[in-house]
Protein backbone atom coordinates (compact mmCIF):
# COMPACT_ATOMS: atom_id res chain seq x y z
CA UNK A 1 0.00 0.00 0.00
CA UNK A 2 2.91 2.36 0.66
CA UNK A 3 4.15 2.50 -2.88
CA UNK A 4 0.89 3.95 -3.96
CA UNK A 5 0.79 7.12 -2.02
CA UNK A 6 3.36 8.98 -4.05
CA UNK A 7 1.07 10.10 -6.80
CA UNK A 8 -1.19 11.73 -4.27
CA UNK A 9 1.48 13.62 -2.37
CA UNK A 10 1.70 16.85 -4.26
CA UNK A 11 -1.42 18.78 -5.01
CA UNK A 12 -0.45 21.08 -7.83
CA UNK A 13 -2.17 22.82 -10.66
CA UNK A 14 -3.15 20.63 -13.53
CA UNK A 15 -2.19 22.64 -16.61
CA UNK A 16 0.40 20.70 -18.59
CA UNK A 17 3.49 22.68 -19.54
CA UNK A 18 5.53 21.78 -22.57
CA UNK A 19 9.18 22.70 -22.61
CA UNK A 20 8.99 22.91 -26.37
CA UNK A 21 5.97 23.42 -28.58
CA UNK A 22 4.59 19.95 -29.24
CA UNK A 23 6.26 18.32 -32.20
CA UNK A 24 4.16 18.29 -35.35
CA UNK A 25 4.90 14.61 -35.92
CA UNK A 26 3.85 12.06 -33.27
CA UNK A 27 6.46 10.89 -30.77
CA UNK A 28 7.71 7.38 -31.48
CA UNK A 29 10.22 6.84 -28.70
CA UNK A 30 8.72 7.87 -25.37
CA UNK A 31 10.27 7.55 -21.93
CA UNK A 32 7.51 7.67 -19.31
CA UNK A 33 8.63 8.64 -15.82
CA UNK A 34 5.50 8.05 -13.76
CA UNK A 35 3.37 4.92 -13.24
CA UNK A 36 0.19 6.79 -14.15
CA UNK A 37 1.54 8.17 -17.44
CA UNK A 38 2.90 4.71 -18.37
CA UNK A 39 -0.53 3.21 -17.73
CA UNK A 40 -2.15 6.02 -19.70
CA UNK A 41 0.17 5.54 -22.71
CA UNK A 42 -0.68 1.83 -22.82
CA UNK A 43 -4.37 2.64 -22.48
CA UNK A 44 -4.06 5.01 -25.45
CA UNK A 45 -2.69 2.12 -27.48
CA UNK A 46 0.75 3.76 -27.61
CA UNK A 47 2.43 1.05 -25.52
CA UNK A 48 4.75 0.02 -28.34
CA UNK A 49 6.02 3.63 -28.55
CA UNK A 50 7.19 3.51 -24.91
CA UNK A 51 10.93 2.79 -24.80
CA UNK A 52 11.61 3.54 -21.14
CA UNK A 53 9.75 3.42 -17.83
CA UNK A 54 10.50 3.80 -14.10
CA UNK A 55 11.19 0.89 -11.78
CA UNK A 56 7.72 1.46 -10.30
CA UNK A 57 5.77 1.28 -13.57
CA UNK A 58 4.40 -2.25 -13.27
CA UNK A 59 0.98 -1.84 -14.80
CA UNK A 60 -0.20 -3.00 -17.24
CA UNK A 61 1.88 -6.22 -17.17
CA UNK A 62 3.07 -5.47 -20.74
CA UNK A 63 4.89 -2.43 -19.33
CA UNK A 64 7.34 -4.78 -17.64
CA UNK A 65 8.77 -5.60 -21.10
CA UNK A 66 9.87 -1.95 -21.47
CA UNK A 67 13.45 -1.18 -20.32
CA UNK A 68 13.67 0.25 -16.80
CA UNK A 69 15.47 3.63 -16.50
CA UNK A 70 15.27 3.94 -12.70
CA UNK A 71 13.37 6.50 -10.62
CA UNK A 72 10.79 9.00 -11.80
CA UNK A 73 11.70 11.70 -9.26
CA UNK A 74 15.23 13.05 -9.75
CA UNK A 75 15.58 10.69 -12.71
CA UNK A 76 18.83 9.40 -14.15
CA UNK A 77 19.24 11.65 -17.23
CA UNK A 78 21.99 9.52 -18.74
CA UNK A 79 19.88 6.36 -18.60
CA UNK A 80 17.01 8.28 -20.21
CA UNK A 81 19.19 9.77 -22.96
CA UNK A 82 20.58 6.30 -23.72
CA UNK A 83 17.06 5.26 -24.78
CA UNK A 84 17.22 8.03 -27.45
CA UNK A 85 13.70 9.30 -26.75
CA UNK A 86 11.89 11.94 -28.77
CA UNK A 87 9.60 12.65 -25.80
CA UNK A 88 10.03 12.31 -22.04
CA UNK A 89 6.92 12.42 -19.83
CA UNK A 90 7.70 13.78 -16.37
CA UNK A 91 5.59 13.81 -13.22
CA UNK A 92 4.99 17.40 -12.14
CA UNK A 93 7.02 18.01 -9.01
CA UNK A 94 9.58 20.66 -8.04
CA UNK A 95 12.07 17.80 -7.81
CA UNK A 96 11.74 17.27 -11.57
CA UNK A 97 12.41 20.85 -12.72
CA UNK A 98 16.16 20.24 -12.87
CA UNK A 99 15.57 17.10 -14.90
CA UNK A 100 13.43 18.99 -17.42
CA UNK A 101 16.15 21.65 -17.79
CA UNK A 102 18.84 19.01 -18.29
CA UNK A 103 16.77 17.24 -20.94
CA UNK A 104 16.23 20.57 -22.71
CA UNK A 105 20.00 21.11 -22.83
CA UNK A 106 20.34 17.69 -24.46
CA UNK A 107 17.73 18.67 -27.04
CA UNK A 108 15.21 16.13 -25.79
CA UNK A 109 11.58 17.27 -25.70
CA UNK A 110 9.76 16.72 -22.44
CA UNK A 111 6.31 17.32 -21.04
CA UNK A 112 5.52 17.75 -17.35
CA UNK A 113 2.09 16.47 -16.36
CA UNK A 114 0.25 16.76 -13.07
CA UNK A 115 -1.06 13.28 -12.28
CA UNK A 116 -2.65 13.70 -8.88
CA UNK A 117 -6.39 14.04 -9.46
CA UNK A 118 -8.89 12.36 -11.73
CA UNK A 119 -9.29 15.52 -13.85
CA UNK A 120 -5.50 15.47 -14.38
CA UNK A 121 -5.93 12.10 -16.11
CA UNK A 122 -8.48 13.59 -18.51
CA UNK A 123 -6.20 16.46 -19.51
CA UNK A 124 -3.14 14.17 -19.61
CA UNK A 125 -5.05 11.75 -21.89
CA UNK A 126 -5.86 14.55 -24.37
CA UNK A 127 -2.30 15.89 -24.23
CA UNK A 128 -0.58 12.52 -24.67
CA UNK A 129 -3.17 11.46 -27.26
CA UNK A 130 -2.20 14.47 -29.37
CA UNK A 131 1.54 13.87 -28.91
CA UNK A 132 1.31 10.18 -29.82
CA UNK A 133 -1.00 10.64 -32.80
CA UNK A 134 -3.90 8.97 -30.98
CA UNK A 135 -6.20 11.90 -30.49
CA UNK A 136 -9.39 9.85 -30.78
CA UNK A 137 -8.28 7.45 -28.04
CA UNK A 138 -7.22 10.40 -25.87
CA UNK A 139 -10.58 12.13 -26.33
CA UNK A 140 -12.43 8.91 -25.53
CA UNK A 141 -10.53 8.35 -22.25
CA UNK A 142 -10.85 12.02 -21.30
CA UNK A 143 -14.56 11.94 -22.14
CA UNK A 144 -15.15 8.89 -19.92
CA UNK A 145 -13.35 10.52 -16.98
CA UNK A 146 -15.17 13.82 -17.50
CA UNK A 147 -18.52 12.02 -17.68
CA UNK A 148 -17.69 10.29 -14.40
CA UNK A 149 -16.78 13.58 -12.76
CA UNK A 150 -19.74 15.41 -14.32
CA UNK A 151 -22.37 13.20 -12.73
CA UNK A 152 -23.82 14.29 -9.41
CA UNK A 153 -22.30 11.96 -6.82
CA UNK A 154 -24.78 9.47 -5.28
CA UNK A 155 -26.03 9.93 -1.73
CA UNK A 156 -23.46 8.67 0.75
CA UNK A 157 -24.17 5.13 1.96
CA UNK A 158 -21.06 4.73 4.15
CA UNK A 159 -18.64 6.88 6.11
CA UNK A 160 -15.12 5.74 5.43
CA UNK A 161 -11.46 6.49 6.11
CA UNK A 162 -8.43 5.54 4.03
CA UNK A 163 -5.63 4.50 6.38
CA UNK A 164 -2.41 4.38 4.32
CA UNK A 165 0.13 4.01 7.14
CA UNK A 166 -0.12 2.97 10.77
CA UNK A 167 2.85 4.46 12.67
CA UNK A 168 2.40 7.39 12.56
CA UNK A 169 -1.21 6.96 11.41
CA UNK A 170 -1.73 8.57 8.00
CA UNK A 171 -5.02 9.11 6.25
CA UNK A 172 -6.15 10.39 2.86
CA UNK A 173 -7.63 13.91 2.70
CA UNK A 174 -9.60 15.87 0.11
CA UNK A 175 -6.50 16.57 -2.01
CA UNK A 176 -6.21 12.97 -3.18
CA UNK A 177 -7.89 11.27 -6.13
CA UNK A 178 -8.90 8.55 -3.64
CA UNK A 179 -11.20 11.05 -1.93
CA UNK A 180 -12.81 11.66 -5.36
CA UNK A 181 -13.18 7.92 -6.01
CA UNK A 182 -14.78 7.46 -2.58
CA UNK A 183 -17.28 10.29 -3.14
CA UNK A 184 -18.23 9.00 -6.60
CA UNK A 185 -18.79 5.51 -5.17
CA UNK A 186 -21.19 6.78 -2.52
CA UNK A 187 -18.74 6.96 0.32
CA UNK A 188 -18.09 9.92 2.53
CA UNK A 189 -14.46 10.36 3.55
CA UNK A 190 -14.47 11.34 7.25
CA UNK A 191 -11.21 13.24 6.60
CA UNK A 192 -12.61 15.22 3.66
CA UNK A 193 -12.04 18.41 5.72
CA UNK A 194 -8.26 17.93 5.41
CA UNK A 195 -7.19 19.74 2.28
CA UNK A 196 -3.94 17.83 1.87
CA UNK A 197 -3.70 14.60 -0.12
CA UNK A 198 -2.56 12.79 3.00
CA UNK A 199 -1.95 13.75 6.60
CA UNK A 200 -0.75 12.37 9.92
CA UNK A 201 -3.56 12.18 12.47
CA UNK A 202 -3.89 10.53 15.86
CA UNK A 203 -5.72 7.26 16.44
CA UNK A 204 -7.95 9.24 18.80
CA UNK A 205 -9.11 11.41 15.91
CA UNK A 206 -9.93 8.38 13.77
CA UNK A 207 -11.81 6.81 16.70
CA UNK A 208 -13.80 10.01 17.26
CA UNK A 209 -14.74 10.41 13.62
CA UNK A 210 -15.82 6.79 13.83
CA UNK A 211 -15.89 5.68 10.17
CA UNK A 212 -18.13 2.72 9.25
CA UNK A 213 -15.28 1.12 7.35
CA UNK A 214 -11.53 1.47 6.85
CA UNK A 215 -10.13 1.36 3.34
CA UNK A 216 -6.64 -0.05 2.84
CA UNK A 217 -4.59 -0.12 -0.36
CA UNK A 218 -3.39 -3.70 -0.41
CA UNK A 219 -3.27 -6.61 -2.83
CA UNK A 220 -3.55 -9.03 0.05
CA UNK A 221 -6.92 -9.98 1.53
CA UNK A 222 -5.37 -10.35 5.00
CA UNK A 223 -6.27 -7.63 7.46
CA UNK A 224 -3.42 -5.18 8.16
CA UNK A 225 -1.23 -6.20 11.09
CA UNK A 226 -2.13 -3.14 13.15
CA UNK A 227 -5.74 -4.36 13.29
CA UNK A 228 -4.62 -6.67 16.11
CA UNK A 229 -2.99 -3.91 18.15
CA UNK A 230 -4.96 -2.79 21.20
CA UNK A 231 -4.62 0.95 20.57
CA UNK A 232 -6.12 0.55 17.09
CA UNK A 233 -9.02 -1.42 18.53
CA UNK A 234 -10.27 1.82 20.07
CA UNK A 235 -11.67 2.42 16.57
CA UNK A 236 -15.01 0.68 16.15
CA UNK A 237 -14.45 -0.33 12.50
CA UNK A 238 -11.14 -1.98 13.47
CA UNK A 239 -12.75 -3.81 16.40
CA UNK A 240 -15.51 -5.08 14.16
CA UNK A 241 -13.09 -6.03 11.38
CA UNK A 242 -14.78 -3.71 8.88
CA UNK A 243 -12.02 -3.26 6.31
CA UNK A 244 -12.14 -3.05 2.51
CA UNK A 245 -8.88 -3.99 0.78
CA UNK A 246 -8.34 -2.09 -2.46
CA UNK A 247 -6.07 -3.72 -5.07
CA UNK A 248 -3.13 -1.56 -6.16
CA UNK A 249 -3.64 -2.01 -9.92
CA UNK A 250 -7.04 -0.37 -9.75
CA UNK A 251 -6.71 2.10 -6.87
CA UNK A 252 -2.97 2.76 -6.62
CA UNK A 253 -2.90 5.86 -8.82
CA UNK A 254 -5.30 8.10 -10.70
CA UNK A 255 -5.96 6.08 -13.81
CA UNK A 256 -8.15 5.75 -16.92
CA UNK A 257 -9.75 2.77 -15.17
CA UNK A 258 -11.25 5.14 -12.55
CA UNK A 259 -14.85 4.29 -13.65
CA UNK A 260 -14.11 0.61 -12.86
CA UNK A 261 -12.53 1.57 -9.54
CA UNK A 262 -15.62 3.57 -8.63
CA UNK A 263 -17.89 0.65 -9.56
CA UNK A 264 -15.78 -1.86 -7.57
CA UNK A 265 -15.78 0.35 -4.49
CA UNK A 266 -19.51 0.99 -4.90
CA UNK A 267 -20.20 -2.77 -4.83
CA UNK A 268 -17.98 -3.24 -1.78
CA UNK A 269 -19.75 -0.42 0.08
CA UNK A 270 -23.16 -1.87 -0.84
CA UNK A 271 -22.04 -5.28 0.40
CA UNK A 272 -21.00 -3.65 3.64
CA UNK A 273 -24.32 -1.85 4.01
CA UNK A 274 -26.14 -5.19 3.69
CA UNK A 275 -23.90 -6.89 6.25
CA UNK B 1 12.12 20.41 49.32
CA UNK B 2 10.11 23.15 47.62
CA UNK B 3 11.92 22.38 44.38
CA UNK B 4 10.86 18.74 44.57
CA UNK B 5 7.26 19.60 45.36
CA UNK B 6 7.27 21.99 42.41
CA UNK B 7 8.64 19.30 40.10
CA UNK B 8 6.14 16.68 41.25
CA UNK B 9 3.34 19.22 40.82
CA UNK B 10 4.60 19.90 37.29
CA UNK B 11 4.46 16.19 36.46
CA UNK B 12 0.94 15.91 37.88
CA UNK B 13 -0.21 18.92 35.85
CA UNK B 14 1.45 17.46 32.74
CA UNK B 15 -0.27 14.10 33.26
CA UNK B 16 -3.63 15.75 33.88
CA UNK B 17 -3.33 17.93 30.76
CA UNK B 18 -2.36 14.91 28.66
CA UNK B 19 -5.40 12.96 29.86
CA UNK B 20 -7.83 15.89 29.71
CA UNK B 21 -6.87 17.32 26.34
CA UNK B 22 -7.05 15.65 22.97
CA UNK B 23 -8.50 16.07 19.51
CA UNK B 24 -11.67 14.32 20.70
CA UNK B 25 -13.97 16.20 23.06
CA UNK B 26 -14.57 14.09 26.15
CA UNK B 27 -16.80 15.73 28.80
CA UNK B 28 -15.28 15.79 32.29
CA UNK B 29 -18.01 13.56 33.69
CA UNK B 30 -17.31 10.80 31.18
CA UNK B 31 -13.55 10.88 31.63
CA UNK B 32 -13.38 7.68 33.66
CA UNK B 33 -15.72 5.70 31.45
CA UNK B 34 -14.46 6.93 28.08
CA UNK B 35 -12.91 4.28 25.87
CA UNK B 36 -10.70 6.89 24.18
CA UNK B 37 -9.28 8.04 27.52
CA UNK B 38 -8.75 4.52 28.85
CA UNK B 39 -7.25 2.80 25.79
CA UNK B 40 -5.51 5.75 24.11
CA UNK B 41 -4.83 8.79 26.27
CA UNK B 42 -3.83 7.21 29.58
CA UNK B 43 -1.35 4.64 28.17
CA UNK B 44 0.07 7.29 25.84
CA UNK B 45 0.56 9.70 28.76
CA UNK B 46 2.26 7.06 30.89
CA UNK B 47 4.49 6.04 27.98
CA UNK B 48 5.45 9.70 27.40
CA UNK B 49 6.40 10.01 31.08
CA UNK B 50 8.50 6.82 31.01
CA UNK B 51 10.19 7.56 27.67
CA UNK B 52 10.90 11.21 28.49
CA UNK B 53 12.28 10.22 31.88
CA UNK B 54 14.45 7.46 30.41
CA UNK B 55 15.90 9.75 27.74
CA UNK B 56 16.72 12.46 30.28
CA UNK B 57 18.45 10.01 32.66
CA UNK B 58 20.34 8.40 29.76
CA UNK B 59 21.45 11.87 28.62
CA UNK B 60 22.52 12.92 32.13
CA UNK B 61 24.58 9.77 32.64
CA UNK B 62 26.22 9.92 29.19
CA UNK B 63 27.13 13.58 29.71
CA UNK B 64 28.84 12.53 32.95
CA UNK B 65 30.50 9.52 31.33
CA UNK B 66 32.06 11.30 28.36
CA UNK B 67 32.41 14.55 30.36
CA UNK B 68 30.94 16.50 27.48
CA UNK B 69 27.90 18.79 27.81
CA UNK B 70 26.93 18.08 24.19
CA UNK B 71 26.39 14.37 24.76
CA UNK B 72 22.85 13.17 24.29
CA UNK B 73 21.37 9.67 24.17
CA UNK B 74 21.53 9.58 20.39
CA UNK B 75 25.08 10.84 19.98
CA UNK B 76 26.56 7.39 20.45
CA UNK B 77 25.15 5.90 17.25
CA UNK B 78 21.95 4.44 18.69
CA UNK B 79 19.57 6.45 16.55
CA UNK B 80 21.49 5.41 13.43
CA UNK B 81 21.32 1.75 14.42
CA UNK B 82 17.65 1.93 15.36
CA UNK B 83 16.82 3.75 12.11
CA UNK B 84 18.63 1.10 10.09
CA UNK B 85 16.71 -1.64 11.92
CA UNK B 86 13.39 0.09 11.30
CA UNK B 87 14.07 0.80 7.63
CA UNK B 88 15.19 -2.81 7.10
CA UNK B 89 11.95 -4.02 8.69
CA UNK B 90 9.95 -1.80 6.31
CA UNK B 91 12.05 -2.68 3.24
CA UNK B 92 11.87 -6.42 3.95
CA UNK B 93 8.15 -6.02 4.63
CA UNK B 94 8.39 -7.76 7.98
CA UNK B 95 4.87 -7.85 9.29
CA UNK B 96 3.36 -8.33 12.71
CA UNK B 97 2.42 -5.67 15.23
CA UNK B 98 5.83 -5.75 16.97
CA UNK B 99 8.11 -6.06 13.91
CA UNK B 100 9.10 -2.40 13.75
CA UNK B 101 9.91 -1.81 17.45
CA UNK B 102 11.79 -5.10 17.69
CA UNK B 103 13.84 -4.35 14.58
CA UNK B 104 14.64 -0.85 15.86
CA UNK B 105 15.61 -2.27 19.25
CA UNK B 106 17.87 -4.86 17.60
CA UNK B 107 19.46 -2.16 15.43
CA UNK B 108 20.12 0.03 18.46
CA UNK B 109 21.68 -2.87 20.37
CA UNK B 110 23.83 -3.75 17.34
CA UNK B 111 25.10 -0.18 17.15
CA UNK B 112 25.70 -0.16 20.90
CA UNK B 113 27.77 -3.37 20.74
CA UNK B 114 29.83 -2.05 17.83
CA UNK B 115 30.48 1.34 19.47
CA UNK B 116 31.38 -0.39 22.74
CA UNK B 117 33.86 -2.68 20.99
CA UNK B 118 35.43 0.26 19.12
CA UNK B 119 35.48 2.33 22.31
CA UNK B 120 37.67 -0.22 24.07
CA UNK B 121 41.05 1.39 23.53
CA UNK B 122 43.80 -1.10 22.89
CA UNK B 123 41.60 -3.85 21.46
CA UNK B 124 39.22 -6.15 23.26
CA UNK B 125 41.75 -8.01 25.37
CA UNK B 126 42.16 -7.98 29.12
CA UNK B 127 43.02 -4.63 30.59
CA UNK B 128 41.42 -2.79 27.69
CA UNK B 129 40.00 0.55 28.79
CA UNK B 130 36.81 2.22 27.72
CA UNK B 131 38.05 5.58 26.51
CA UNK B 132 35.25 8.20 26.51
CA UNK B 133 36.86 10.18 23.68
CA UNK B 134 37.18 7.08 21.50
CA UNK B 135 33.62 6.16 22.50
CA UNK B 136 32.34 9.51 21.22
CA UNK B 137 34.20 9.19 17.92
CA UNK B 138 33.09 5.59 17.50
CA UNK B 139 29.51 6.62 18.19
CA UNK B 140 29.58 9.35 15.58
CA UNK B 141 31.26 7.03 13.05
CA UNK B 142 28.89 4.09 13.61
CA UNK B 143 25.90 6.46 13.51
CA UNK B 144 27.07 7.97 10.22
CA UNK B 145 27.75 4.53 8.75
CA UNK B 146 24.34 3.17 9.74
CA UNK B 147 22.79 6.38 8.41
CA UNK B 148 24.53 5.89 5.07
CA UNK B 149 23.28 2.31 4.75
CA UNK B 150 19.78 3.51 5.72
CA UNK B 151 19.85 6.21 3.05
CA UNK B 152 21.09 3.72 0.47
CA UNK B 153 18.23 1.33 1.24
CA UNK B 154 15.73 4.17 1.27
CA UNK B 155 16.91 5.62 -2.04
CA UNK B 156 16.56 2.21 -3.68
CA UNK B 157 13.20 1.54 -2.07
CA UNK B 158 9.98 3.11 -3.20
CA UNK B 159 9.61 6.77 -2.42
CA UNK B 160 6.70 6.46 -0.04
CA UNK B 161 8.45 3.81 2.03
CA UNK B 162 11.14 6.41 2.51
CA UNK B 163 8.73 9.07 3.63
CA UNK B 164 7.00 6.80 6.08
CA UNK B 165 10.24 5.39 7.50
CA UNK B 166 11.53 8.91 8.09
CA UNK B 167 8.26 9.99 9.63
CA UNK B 168 8.60 7.15 12.10
CA UNK B 169 12.20 8.16 12.82
CA UNK B 170 11.18 11.74 13.69
CA UNK B 171 9.49 10.29 16.70
CA UNK B 172 5.98 9.89 17.91
CA UNK B 173 4.02 8.13 20.59
CA UNK B 174 1.11 6.98 18.43
CA UNK B 175 2.12 3.34 19.00
CA UNK B 176 1.31 3.60 22.71
CA UNK B 177 -0.91 0.95 24.26
CA UNK B 178 -1.14 -0.73 27.65
CA UNK B 179 1.09 -3.49 26.21
CA UNK B 180 3.89 -1.06 25.33
CA UNK B 181 3.52 0.63 28.72
CA UNK B 182 3.84 -2.76 30.42
CA UNK B 183 6.92 -3.75 28.40
CA UNK B 184 8.65 -0.42 29.11
CA UNK B 185 7.62 -0.37 32.78
CA UNK B 186 9.04 -3.85 33.33
CA UNK B 187 12.21 -3.11 31.38
CA UNK B 188 13.46 0.31 32.49
CA UNK B 189 13.78 -0.19 36.28
CA UNK B 190 16.87 -2.37 35.80
CA UNK B 191 19.02 0.18 33.91
CA UNK B 192 17.59 2.99 36.06
CA UNK B 193 18.65 1.23 39.27
CA UNK B 194 22.10 0.45 37.81
CA UNK B 195 22.56 4.15 36.99
CA UNK B 196 21.23 5.34 40.35
CA UNK B 197 23.64 2.99 42.11
CA UNK B 198 26.45 4.60 40.11
CA UNK B 199 25.42 8.12 41.17
CA UNK B 200 28.15 8.65 43.78
CA UNK B 201 31.06 7.30 41.65
CA UNK B 202 29.76 9.40 38.72
CA UNK B 203 30.12 12.50 40.93
CA UNK B 204 33.76 11.52 41.44
CA UNK B 205 34.27 10.83 37.73
CA UNK B 206 33.47 14.49 37.05
CA UNK B 207 36.80 15.32 38.70
CA UNK B 208 38.64 13.23 36.10
CA UNK B 209 39.43 9.52 35.88
CA UNK B 210 42.61 9.60 37.93
CA UNK B 211 41.27 11.65 40.86
CA UNK B 212 38.18 9.45 40.84
CA UNK B 213 40.36 6.33 41.13
CA UNK B 214 42.30 7.91 44.01
CA UNK B 215 39.03 8.69 45.77
CA UNK B 216 38.04 5.04 45.60
CA UNK B 217 35.88 4.78 42.46
CA UNK B 218 36.32 1.61 40.43
CA UNK B 219 36.43 3.59 37.21
CA UNK B 220 36.66 0.91 34.48
CA UNK B 221 33.65 -1.21 35.51
CA UNK B 222 31.78 2.00 36.30
CA UNK B 223 32.20 3.38 32.78
CA UNK B 224 31.08 0.10 31.21
CA UNK B 225 28.04 -0.23 33.46
CA UNK B 226 26.96 3.35 32.81
CA UNK B 227 27.46 3.08 29.05
CA UNK B 228 25.50 -0.17 28.75
CA UNK B 229 22.68 0.93 31.07
CA UNK B 230 22.25 4.33 29.35
CA UNK B 231 22.26 2.66 25.94
CA UNK B 232 19.67 0.07 27.00
CA UNK B 233 17.41 2.89 28.20
CA UNK B 234 17.81 4.74 24.91
CA UNK B 235 17.26 1.59 22.87
CA UNK B 236 13.85 0.88 24.40
CA UNK B 237 12.86 4.54 24.05
CA UNK B 238 13.70 4.58 20.35
CA UNK B 239 11.98 1.22 19.83
CA UNK B 240 8.61 2.44 21.15
CA UNK B 241 8.70 6.06 20.02
CA UNK B 242 11.40 6.70 17.40
CA UNK B 243 14.09 9.33 17.82
CA UNK B 244 12.83 12.09 20.13
CA UNK B 245 15.51 14.76 20.32
CA UNK B 246 16.35 17.47 22.84
CA UNK B 247 14.82 15.79 25.92
CA UNK B 248 18.04 13.89 26.65
CA UNK B 249 20.23 16.90 25.86
CA UNK B 250 18.40 19.78 27.50
CA UNK B 251 16.59 18.32 30.51
CA UNK B 252 19.81 17.15 32.24
CA UNK B 253 21.26 20.65 31.90
CA UNK B 254 18.12 22.28 33.25
CA UNK B 255 18.10 19.79 36.14
CA UNK B 256 21.77 20.55 36.83
CA UNK B 257 21.05 24.28 36.90
CA UNK B 258 18.37 23.78 39.54
CA UNK B 259 19.56 20.72 41.48
CA UNK B 260 23.32 20.95 41.09
CA UNK B 261 25.77 18.31 39.98
CA UNK B 262 25.12 15.53 42.51
CA UNK B 263 23.77 12.60 40.53
CA UNK B 264 21.76 11.19 43.42
CA UNK B 265 19.45 14.22 43.11
CA UNK B 266 20.11 14.86 39.44
CA UNK B 267 18.83 11.49 38.18
CA UNK B 268 15.36 11.64 39.79
CA UNK B 269 15.01 15.30 38.86
CA UNK B 270 15.99 14.60 35.26
CA UNK B 271 13.58 11.64 35.10
CA UNK B 272 10.61 13.70 36.30
CA UNK B 273 11.62 16.74 34.25
CA UNK B 274 12.10 14.70 31.08
CA UNK B 275 8.77 12.98 31.63
CA UNK B 276 6.99 16.32 32.15
CA UNK B 277 8.59 17.89 29.06
CA UNK B 278 7.65 14.97 26.82
CA UNK B 279 4.11 14.91 28.25
CA UNK B 280 3.60 18.60 27.48
CA UNK B 281 5.22 18.21 24.06
CA UNK B 282 3.07 15.21 23.14
CA UNK B 283 -0.12 16.95 24.28
CA UNK B 284 0.81 19.92 22.12
CA UNK B 285 1.63 17.61 19.19
CA UNK B 286 -1.82 16.01 19.45
CA UNK B 287 -3.84 19.18 20.04
CA UNK B 288 -2.10 22.12 18.34
CA UNK B 289 -2.96 21.32 14.73
CA UNK B 290 -5.85 18.89 15.38
CA UNK B 291 -7.18 16.91 13.59
CA UNK B 292 -3.66 16.59 12.23
CA UNK B 293 -0.72 15.65 14.41
CA UNK B 294 2.87 16.96 14.60
CA UNK B 295 5.94 14.75 15.11
CA UNK B 296 6.62 15.09 18.84
CA UNK B 297 10.38 15.57 18.32
CA UNK B 298 9.66 18.89 16.63
CA UNK B 299 7.60 20.03 19.61
CA UNK B 300 10.24 18.98 22.18
CA UNK B 301 12.68 21.22 20.32
CA UNK B 302 10.19 24.08 20.01
CA UNK B 303 9.34 23.90 23.73
CA UNK B 304 12.70 22.81 25.11
CA UNK B 305 15.09 25.18 23.38
CA UNK B 306 13.47 28.50 24.44
CA UNK B 307 13.05 27.16 27.99
CA UNK B 308 16.71 26.21 27.99
CA UNK B 309 17.78 29.59 26.62
CA UNK B 310 15.81 31.31 29.37
CA UNK B 311 17.52 29.27 32.08
CA UNK B 312 20.91 29.75 30.45
CA UNK B 313 20.49 33.51 30.81
CA UNK B 314 19.50 33.23 34.45
CA UNK B 315 22.26 30.84 35.44
CA UNK B 316 24.91 31.82 32.91
CA UNK B 317 27.97 29.64 33.25
CA UNK B 318 26.15 26.92 35.14
CA UNK B 319 26.35 24.38 32.34
CA UNK B 320 30.06 24.54 31.78
CA UNK B 321 30.79 21.45 33.86
CA UNK B 322 28.63 18.42 33.14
Amino acid sequence: MRRLLLASLFAVACRPTADRPSAPSPAHRIVSLAPSSTELLFALGAGHQVVGRTTWCRYPPAALQVPDVGDGLNPNIEAIAARQPDLVVLYRSPMNETAAAQLRRLGIASVTLAQDRLEDIASAARDLGRRTGREAAGDSIAGAIEALLGKAPPAAIARLAFVVWDNPPMVIGAGSYLDQVATLAGGSNVFHDLGAASATVSIETIATRNPDVILVLSDSTALPSYSRRPEWRAIRAVREGRFIMLPADLFGRPSPTAPTAVAVLRRALEGLARR
Amino acid sequence: MRRWLGLVALVVVALATAVLLGPAHVPLGELASSDIVRTLRVPRAILALLVGGSLAVAGASLQALVRNPLADPFLLGLSGGAGLGAVLAIALRLSGPWALPLAAFAGALGAMALVYRLGLAGGGGRGAQLDPRVLLLAGVAVGAFAGAITTAIVSLAEATDLRNAFLWLWGGLSGASWQTVLVVAVYIPVPLVVLYAAARPLDLLALGEEPATHLGADVEPLKRRVYVAASLLTAVAVAVSGVIGFVGLIVPHIARLVWGHRHRALFPAAFLGGGALLLFADTAARVAVAPRELPVGIVTALVGVPLFALLLRRWAGGVARP
